[in-house]
């Protein structure tokens, strides 16, 4: 497989007060053609900072990408001009959030905000444009798009503008599209529909998904493979059903053990002791070490690295050092 | 005066001796109010009527989606909204009268509640100990150096440090907030915690604590649990009965093991295939049931069954009689013509 999206120690940092917070620091990640990555953790772990880090979107101040690249198709996003972010912005990568309504224009017609992307990116006229977008709307499920092309997005119910950016992200026929929490904010039957509609056309259009969720089983739903954060960093990669199957670091164990079933009662939920700590307090050593179970003095004196485990595995864990004695 | 035999003999004619809290056919109905002079133009049927009881020490889960009325249900029970219509009856008495002096006498101190959003709910200008002290100074419990030495015990009943009673709730995160909400609905001893959304705002990790701690709290102080969650896989967990709502109604009703394992209603068995599950390696996935449409709106829901728009069972009489909440199994209540 090729490599479509390749970060390389990407670093983001915040200035707050005159301290460098390292929201990101030292990620890498591989997203190939036509597969579905999913970045998860919880709040604070970065996730979101990532993702907007390869779009360019970070505000910066405060933010800044300190160190790392950025490889798409050939090209190191980090180094490009505003010029040329915006012709790959909404045309090679575009992006879906959480909220629908807020990245919504209100007052501008469903039609409208699609077709100023057609225009924009592909030169499209204006009544080229509007038959595409009636094309997408379609495509995304609406059975009333001509009526729907119209409509100002109040109208819409929260699937409905879901579906909405979708069409709207995927009118270019993007190479990468990145989700951030797309379907948090919905309920699970509506959930169920955008999760099926994003599979399709990933599909159909062989469309890399880079999504990012705290749901794990939205993971397994649709991802192929997982990256798990933690303050920052990544601490765990592996395919999606070797994770589930086995998931190797402590903190990804954790996280499998405090969500409870549909399936099966448990007596007790194993939570994860402690709190997250706050980026511009991390303890020395591992990051995960004052809330790990498994921890020995090694854990929080030294930074672990990401070790690779065998292809497609790796985990930021001593636990899995060949040097370590097995205790 | 009541001897004993006389109030067992009602009991047995009521049938649940350890009933705490039955609503028979309760309704909220919000009215729709347009232009200057505020014309009624019509109503939500926010609740529709939903008829159950809680027993002592049980957890009743409620569950559904965005806009079934769920949280109204809850904040109408403790008559935090009018109820339109119905009857709440709270150990034995009829509730859905009382004036805001008797409730508060009677009522307010034996069924308190923890929001979603613990930040929202919890005063930025006051500390914890104001925050937590509040319900033992409005209902006059404790005197003087007592009532802190009971903030203090609360907070470490909810595993937060005592030296934090001077703190503001800002200096805190989302899980310990909740644990202050939940420190401060203790306060006054409480028969009943209805808890909406009580871990829907929280990390997973986090919302793992929150639940084990409100499960060592039931146990502990033998509280009845309302949990209202949207969450299926939460709600499964910590109930002991789940009641699954739509449109204002309530759909199905049973004993947790049973509406998972054996869901009736048609809306039930879509809701539980909709919820994505980890899945391990060989394990097959489950079929989906995937609803058409959205959800009508409350202000005008569909004649008949309500879940009719979008149900994939509906025939002719789904449309035009609306179903009666029935116990079609032992236990086992729905809302669905499927079942006669």
């Amino acid at each position: 497989m090729t490599a479509l999206l390749e970060l390389k120690n990407l670093k983001t940092y915040f200035k707050r007060k005159k301290i460098e917070i390292p929201a990101v620091d030292g990620v890498d990640l591989v997203i190939n053609k036509g597969e579905t990555v999913a970045l998860v953790g919880e709040s604070g772990s970065g996730k979101s900072i990532t993702s907007l880090s390869i779009m360019r979107l970070i505000p910066s101040p405060p933010g800044r990408i300190v160190d790392g690249q950025i490889n798409f198709n050939g090209q190191d996003l980090a180094k490009l001009t505003e010029d040329e972010l915006c012709k790959i912005r909404g045309n090679d990568i575009s992006m879906i959030f959480q909220e629908p309504m807020t990245s919504l224009n209100p007052v501008l017609t469903v039609g409208e905000q699609i077709t100023e992307v057609l225009t924009y990116h592909q030169g499209m006229s204006k009544t080229m444009a509007k038959k595409k977008a009636i094309e997408m709307l379609e495509l995304v499920g609406f059975s009333r798009a001509k009526e729907i092309v119209d409509d100002y997005p109040h109208r819409l119910s929260g699937g409905m503008r879901q579906r909405v950016m979708i069409a709207m992200a995927m009118s270019c026929n993007p190479k990468l599209l990145i989700a951030d929490e797309p379907t948090t904010a919905l309920d699970v039957t509506i959930q169920a529909q955008i999760l099926d509609l994003m599979k399709d056309l990933s599909k159909k259009f062989e469309t890399s998904i880079l999504i990012i969720t705290h749901d794990l089983g939205v993971v397994s739903e649709i991802a192929d493979r997982v990256v798990v954060m933690y303050a920052g960093q990544v601490v765990e990669e592996a395919l999606v059903e070797d994770l589930f199957e086995n998931p190797l670091h402590p903190y990804t164990e954790g996280l499998m053990g405090s969500v409870p079933s549909i399936e099966e009662d448990l007596d007790r939920l194993k939570s994860i002791e402690g709190n997250v700590p706050a980026p511009e307090n991390l303890p020395a050593g591992c990051r995960f070490a004052p809330r790990c179970p498994h921890k020995f003095d090694r854990c929080t004196a030294e930074m672990p690295q990401l070790l690779k485990i065998n292809e497609t595995r790796a985990a930021r864990c001593f636990l899995y050092d060949s040097k370590e004695v097995p205790q | 005066m009541i001897t004993t035999n006389e109030l067992e003999e009602r009991n047995a004619t009521v049938g649940h001796s350890d009933t705490l809290l039955e609503l028979k056919d309760v309704k909220k109905h919000f009215p729709i109010k347009t232009g200057f002079l505020q014309k009624n133009v019509g109503q939500v049927k926010a609740v529709d009527g939903i008829s159950f009881s809680i027993k002592k020490g049980e957890t009743l889960g409620i569950v559904g989606e965005s806009g079934c009325g769920k949280s109204t249900a809850g904040r109408t029970l403790i008559r935090l909204y009018e109820p339109t219509d119905g009857k709440i009856i709270f150990k034995g008495k009829d509730i859905s009268h009382l004036s805001e002096a008797e409730l508060r006498k009677d009522v307010r101190k034996d069924i308190q509640m923890i929001f979603q959003d613990p930040f929202a709910s919890l005063n930025p200008r006051k500390t914890l100990r104001s925050i937590i002290r509040e319900p033992l100074d409005t209902h006059n419990l404790y005197k003087g150096k007592e009532r802190d030495e009971k903030v203090e015990e609360l907070l470490e009943k909810v595993g937060l440090d005592a030296s934090f009673i001077n703190r503001y709730p800002h200096e805190f995160s989302g899980g310990q907030r909740q644990r202050i909400g939940i420190a401060r609905a203790l306060a006054l001893h409480p028969e009943m915690i209805i808890a909406d959304e009580a871990v829907s705002a929280l990390d997973v990790s986090i919302q793992a604590q929150i639940i084990n701690l409100m499960e060592d709290l039931q146990e502990e102080f033998g509280l009845t649990y309302m949990f209202i969650s949207h969450d299926l896989s939460v709600v499964r967990h910590i109930s002991d009965r789940v009641g699954v709502m739509y449109l204002g109604k309530m759909m199905e009703l049973a004993a947790k093991k049973e509406i998972y394992s054996n869901p009736l209603h048609p809306y039930t068995q879509a809701l539980l295939s909709a919820v994505p599950v980890p899945r391990k390696k060989g394990v097959a996935k489950r079929e989906r049931i995937i609803l058409k449409g959205e959800l009508p709106s409350p202000a005008n829901p569909p004649a008949g069954c309500v879940f009719h728009t979008r149900c994939p069972a509906a025939f002719d009489l789904c449309r035009q009689v609306v179903p009666d909440f029935q116990e079609v199994k032992d236990n086992h209540f729905v809302a669905c013509h499927l079942y006669k």
